[in-house]
C-alpha cells in the first residue's frame, strides 16, 4: 500500500522536506523502520502522529492512501 | 484567509475592527470575552525575541478547532458564538498572533469558555513555532504540559 507522511516543526526541519510518499508499506512499523531509514535523525525528536488528521495513542492500523503525520510537541498561542 | 481558523501573518488592527464588528448583532448575547495573544520579546542567554513564526498542519486545525468549539457548546450552554484566529507565518515582537471572541447569555460563561478555548488552543492545535531573535539565530519553542 502507499502512504502518504507529512513531517512538521522541528521534524519538517531536519528531514528538509514536508512530506514522502511510502509504497509497499505492510504496517505502521514497517512504516516506521522505512522513516527510521531514510531519515535517522528523526529518532532524537518526540512526535505524536496523526492518521488522517485524527492523533491516536497507540500504533495504528494503516491502509492505502492514509495520511500520516508526524507531530513534534505543539506550539501554538 | 486560507483557512477559516488561520491568517497569514498577525491579526492586524484592520483585522480585529472586522472582528469586532460582530458585536451587537446577536441581542440574546449578554456578555463577551476577549483574548488577544501577543508575541513577547523574551530574553534569554543575552538573546532578545524580535519575532516568532508558526508553521501549522492547516486541514487538521480545521478538525481539530471544530472539534473544540463543539466541546465548547456542549460544556457551556450559554455560549453563543465563538471566533478563533491564529496566525501562521512571521509576527514580530508586539504584534498579535491569536484571537478568541466569545460571545455568551451572561457573563460567568463568556469568561471560563474563553479560558477554557484558550488552554484547548495551546493543547491541542498542530501549530508550531520558531523564536527568531534580533542577531537572526532561530529557535523552536512548544507548550509546556507536564
Amino acid at each position: 500500500m502507499e502512504i502518504t507522511v507529512l513531517f512538521f516543526g522541528i521534524l519538517a526541519e531536519v528531514t528538509k522536506t514536508g512530506f514522502r510518499h511510502y509504497s509497499n508499506v505492510r504496517s505502521f512499523e514497517d512504516l516506521k523502520l522505512k522513516i527510521q531509514d531514510e531519515f535517522p535523525e528523526t529518532v532524537h525528536y518526540n512526535y505524536r502522529i496523526a492518521v488522517n488528521k485524527e492523533l491516536i495513542d497507540s500504533d495504528p492500523l494503516i491502509k492505502d492512501g492514509d495520511e500520516i503525520a508526524l507531530l513534534p510537541p505543539f506550539a501554538g498561542g | 484567509m486560507t483557512n477559516k481558523y488561520l491568517i497569514t501573518g498577525p491579526v492586524t488592527r484592520e483585522v480585529l475592527n472586522d472582528l469586532m464588528g460582530s458585536f451587537g448583532e446577536d441581542l440574546s448575547a449578554g456578555g463577551h470575552s476577549l483574548f488577544i495573544g501577543q508575541v513577547r520579546a523574551d530574553s534569554t542567554g543575552g538573546r532578545r525575541v524580535s519575532a516568532i513564526e508558526y508553521s501549522a498542519y492547516e486541514n487538521m486545525v480545521n478538525k481539530e478547532a471544530d472539534k473544540i468549539i463543539e466541546g465548547i457548546y456542549s460544556s457551556f450552554n450559554d455560549v453563543r458564538s465563538v471566533k478563533i484566529i491564529h496566525s501562521t507565518g512571521v509576527v514580530r515582537a508586539g504584534e498579535i498572533s491569536l484571537f478568541v471572541l466569545v460571545s455568551a447569555g451572561h457573563r460567568r460563561q463568556a469568561i471560563e469558555a474563553c479560558e477554557t478555548i484558550v488552554e484547548q488552543i495551546k493543547e491541542r492545535l498542530p501549530v508550531w513555532k520558531q523564536e527568531i531573535f534580533e542577531d537572526s539565530t532561530r529557535e523552536w519553542k512548544s507548550n509546556n504540559f507536564a
